[in-house]
């Protein structure tokens, strides 16, 4: 039973999707109520699978021999399933409304629907082939959904992802091939599936081939050097934006090495290699190298794309310890980044949509017209700063407790660059904060006449994001206790 | 005695919110409140101060001893949670004093600088962050109200909403957070290599732990002491004091020298005297850097001061430099020196405190920023200058006013610790800085009662009403009091050095 409802959860996102532009609707309501049902039906499925936490896995179908495509929900696979399930009906209520004036909403929410099915294959995939064929899909439904609003800028945004996207998963296929040939199997066990024998004295082959296929994969999740698509994509509608470019697709990335590294190559091949030296470099390079971008950006939406480079890397980091430890905070940075970011995008989106501002320097004196939104906004802010109290700390001291227990140089100087780049989220978060509550005195009320905060459909999201943000902030536990659990099994 | 702490902390934070809150909801922000609605909000805020400062100083002085409250669970191990020591005692003392002062004092300096009711929202919220902060039992609570109190004094920093003030308030903010993510970068080490977050006095590093890795260490510690050392306006990182002072209202400026300033004192004491230990740091280099950078701040904040025309500005910097007395008295590691810090503390909080208010109320009745506008001050507002000139008196340290007693220690404890070279320089530079002190501050009094050739022919009688001159002169007579009878206090500060070291 367990096995045909993975295959149908993934399916019905798909069809639904597909059958957005088919079905004659009758007025925009109806396609609305359509999406919107097909979405929490989905969800509430997901749910029960989670609940029943089933362990078999289920052969969709052999190639030949050990090639095939599998599906299996494991702890990993449980926590990415919770995050996306629950934020996916909620983005998309959000984007009923903000879609109004973005046009071609048909096109937009076939897509959108589709995504949800495909992230969803990512989570449930078995073994690095059906990992690596769901992977490949993401980056083609998606690319629609990037060149929405059909710009010069758009378009070219969408080629400079294509590119990015196709070049990462050709290094993540290399991987993939000597997975094959060197270890006992593609299947996903912890541990990692190397055969010893098999490599004799090719270790140090294999750590380069390590290096490209965990560089592959991170190319999603926009690690230094190839973070430049993420804000390129920033002229996406904001419910891609937000959900897919903060959430879904990166983490997806991050997903995909952290099965790479704990479940086919093994965390004891590489740990203490320079394998994991280069890696840990690049995260932290990036976690810095982000920040300071973001600082640098006036557009609102490519400065938060920045703060999202530097804090996927904060995940890359903790994968990149090697640790039980270091993949509990990563974890949690998925689970709590995903809240926080999306949070913020919302509030940009809300005022975007509000306003047509789309610039750091245009929002002066908004806080006033725009209370709620600008209150969620700081707080989330203050969260990404890692304020305790704020879900944003909790991630944070799990991740950096790793990296001090690690006792390498190369963990301190992660300490440092996650602070470093806490000081600059305090820049970037807290200059738009000011700007829109304390205009100053010479600010003319006259510019933000008639502005107001948006309709139920964007601020219940965002109000229960921010209920998420401050209940993880001071009741954390159980969450940890849960990912901890995960965590273990790899150590 | 768990629920009157909980009550002091939580009762001015949640008036002071709901105050903000009711006036966010208001149509017509801008609007200028009627004498009737001023009158409400300064009897709710003067009714809530008073009853925050007895149910701080009840918790503090009344209950058996130690006692602990937690609130919640942060993490697994790490309670927010609250204990009264005799540190926090003391810091719930001076600190209700000055708060309820300035508060009396805002009801008539701030009907100048208007949107009162934000103001006092935030100073009330401020009041209980800060009980909080001094009652914080573990480091993690600690952090969490330091990074509280530094959000919610940034709107009393650019309350007038100029773009300097903006300007100058951000400036405030990313210095406090560079300080704050430096003392955090030790907390992770601490965490790792303390038995236990919890204050004790002496300290709780963990000694087998922490063979082996003494280099990182001592690295966490002295970014701690650095980045506490940004509140405590310590070289290198002093200069938001000077921009943020002459910005803000009086009373603000007045609380960010006396009070938010030594709440990095009190983050230093707690990391180097209740988590790492003395004993850690003496004769290694971070003791050395710590009480260098100190003297070069204790100096050159007093010839700063000396060279500034601005009063609130020479003010800041004179800040800058006291607060650094303080933390060089910590830097030797000597009880005494100790002693005479915690005493310094207490002292150069009503000192200060006097003297910013003083500056108002040059301000507030006359208009009057520069120091080259002062001659004459004296004859115009007698009682306000002979405020001044008894704070500044102690705050130069001339016996018997109150300076001095804390001075002497500081200066005992250096020639008494082995900190070789220091011992003597120390208190050769402390001397130094106290002949500036002098300059800068004594000349205000001496051109304010004898303008010279500036004199005019009469002057107008412009001292300020009982609302402004009592919560004056209560603390200059606090500053002199306490030097003629500072046998209690001293007893109780070298009990708590006597106890860490």
């Amino acid at each position: 039973m367990n096995a045909e409802l993975m295959v149908l959860i993934i399916l019905l996102p798909i069809i639904a999707g597909a059958l957005v532009p088919v079905i004659p609707f009758k007025n925009r309501k109806q396609m609305l109520i359509f999406i919107e049902s097909a979405v929490i039906l989905n969800s509430v499925l997901v749910w029960s699978l989670l609940l029943n936490r089933p362990t078999e896995s289920f052969v969709l179908f052999r190639f030949t021999g050990n090639l095939s495509v599998t599906f299996r929900l494991d702890g990993l696979g449980r926590v990415f399933a919770w995050i996306v399930s629950t934020l996916w009906p909620l983005a998309t209520l959000y984007s009923f409304e903000y879609m109004k004036h973005e046009g071609h909403e048909k096109f937009f929410f076939m897509f959108y629907t589709v995504t949800y099915g495909v992230t969803l294959g990512i989570i449930f995939s078995g073994n690095l082939l059906s990992m690596y064929f769901f992977y490949e899909m993401l980056s083609l439904v998606t690319l629609p959904l990037v060149m929405h609003t059909l710009s010069r800028e758009a378009i070219l945004a969408s080629r400079t992802y294509l590119y990015y996207s196709i070049g990462g998963a050709a290094f993540a296929f290399i991987g993939m091939i000597f997975i094959l040939s060197y270890g006992v199997t593609l299947d996903f066990i912890p541990g990692g599936v190397l055969d010893p024998e098999a490599i004799g004295d090719k270790v140090n082959v294999l750590l380069i081939v390590y290096v490209l296929c965990f560089c592959g994969f991170s190319v999603k999740s926009a690690m230094f050097p190839f973070c430049a698509w993420l804000p390129k994509a920033g002229v996406a509608p904001t419910p891609v934006t937000a959900l897919l470019h903060a959430v879904a697709v990166v983490k997806a990335g991050a997903f995909a090495t952290m099965r790479v590294t704990y479940y086919s190559f093994g965390a004891d091949f590489v740990r203490g290699t320079w394998a994991q030296d280069v890696i840990l470099c690049l995260t932290i390079f990036t976690i810095v190298y982000g920040c300071s971008r973001a600082v640098k950006e006036t557009h609102i939406k490519r400065r938060l794309a920045w703060s999202t480079v530097s804090n996927l890397s904060y995940i890359l980091f903790g994968v990149a310890l090697m640790t039980p430890l270091g993949l509990t905070g990563a974890l949690s940075h998925m689970v709590f980044h995903a809240v926080m970011k999306i949070c913020s995008f919302f509030c940009a989106g809300a005022v975007m949509y509000k306003t047509g501002r789309h610039y750091v320097h245009e929002l002066n004196g908004l806080g006033r017209k725009m209370p709620r939104v600008f209150t969620i906004f700081t707080i989330a802010g203050l969260a990404l700063m890692g304020v305790p109290g704020l879900c944003g700390f909790i991630s944070k001291w799990n991740l950096v407790r790793a990296a001090v227990e690690s006792e390498t140089v190369l963990g301190y100087v992660g300490v440092a660059a996650l602070l470093i780049s806490a000081l600059l989220t305090a820049i970037y978060m807290m200059s738009i904060t000011m700007r829109a509550f304390f205009p100053g005195r010479e600010f003319d009320d006259k510019t933000v006449e008639g502005i107001e905060d948006p309709n139920w459909m964007m601020l219940l999201p965002l109000f229960l994001f921010t209920a998420a943000i401050v209940i993880f902030g001071i009741h954390s536990e159980p969450v940890i206790a849960a990912l901890s659990a995960v965590a273990s099994v790899i150590g | 005695m768990s629920v009157v702490i909980l009550l002091a902390i939580l009762l001015p934070m949640v008036v002071g919110m709901a105050l903000l809150l009711v006036l966010a909801a208001k149509k017509e922000k801008d609007a200028q409140p009627t004498t009737e609605e001023l009158k409400r909000l300064h009897i709710t805020v003067a009714a809530v101060l008073v009853a925050t400062a007895a149910l701080g100083l009840a918790a503090a002085w009344l209950g058996s001893g130690d006692e602990g409250v937690t609130l919640f669970y942060l993490m697994k191990d790490i309670p927010v949670y609250f204990r009264i020591d005799e540190l926090g005692k003391l810091y719930v003392t001076f600190i209700s004093i000055v708060w309820v002062m300035v508060g009396m004092y805002s009801f008539v300096y701030m009907s100048h600088e208007g949107k009162e009711q934000r103001f006092f929202g935030y100073y009330l919220i401020v009041y209980g962050v800060l009980i909080a902060l001094s009652f914080s039992g573990n480091i993690v609570t600690l952090y969490l109200f330091y990074e509280l109190m530094t959000l919610a004094t940034v709107p009393l920093v650019l309350h007038n909403g100029s773009r300097e003030a903006i300007m100058a308030a951000l400036k405030y903010l990313f210095y406090s957070m560079c300080g704050a993510y430096m003392g955090l970068f030790g907390i992770f080490f601490l965490y790792r290599y303390c038995d236990t977050l919890e204050f004790v006095p002496g300290g709780s590093l963990n000694m087998s732990l922490a063979q082996g890795h003494g280099t990182i260490l001592l690295i966490a510690v002295f970014l701690m002491i650095l980045g506490f050392g940004v509140k405590g306006g310590m070289l290198p990182m002093h200069a938001w004091l000077p921009t943020a002072h002459p910005v803000a209202p009086s009373p603000a400026s007045a609380v960010l020298s006396g009070i938010i300033v030594k709440s990095g004192v009190l983050a230093t004491i707690r990391v180097v005297f209740f988590m790492v230990g003395a004993d850690f740091i003496r004769g290694t280099w971070v003791q050395t850097a710590w009480m260098t950078l100190t003297l070069i701040t204790v100096f050159m904040g007093s010839l700063l001061a000396f060279r500034e025309k601005v009063f609130k500005k020479r003010l800041a910097y004179s800040t800058v430099s006291q607060a650094s007395y303080i933390l060089f008295g910590l830097s030797v590691l000597q009880p005494q020196a100790m002693t005479g810090a915690l005493l310094h503390t207490v002292f150069h909080a009503f000192i200060k405190t006097a003297l910013f208010l003083t500056a108002g109320v040059f301000i507030f009745k006359c208009h009057k920023t520069r120091v080259e506008e002062l001659p004459g001050i004296g004859r115009m507002m007698p009682k306000t200058l002979w405020c001044f000139t008894f704070a500044s008196l102690a705050l130069v340290g001339i016996p018997p006013a109150s300076g001095f007693i804390s001075k002497w220690y500081l200066a005992q404890g250096a020639l008494q610790a082995k900190v070789g070279v220091y011992g003597w320089m120390g208190p050769v530079v402390l001397l130094a800085s106290a002949l500036l002190t002098a300059g800068y501050l004594l000349s205000v009094t001496t051109k304010g009662f004898f303008p010279g050739e500036a004199a005019q022919e009469s002057y107008e009688d412009k001292e300020p009403s009982m609302g402004m001159l009592l919560p004056l002169i209560i603390l200059a007579a606090l500053t002199l009091l306490l030097g003629i009878f500072p046998n209690p206090l001293i007893g109780f500060a070298g009990r708590i050095a006597s106890s860490v070291m």
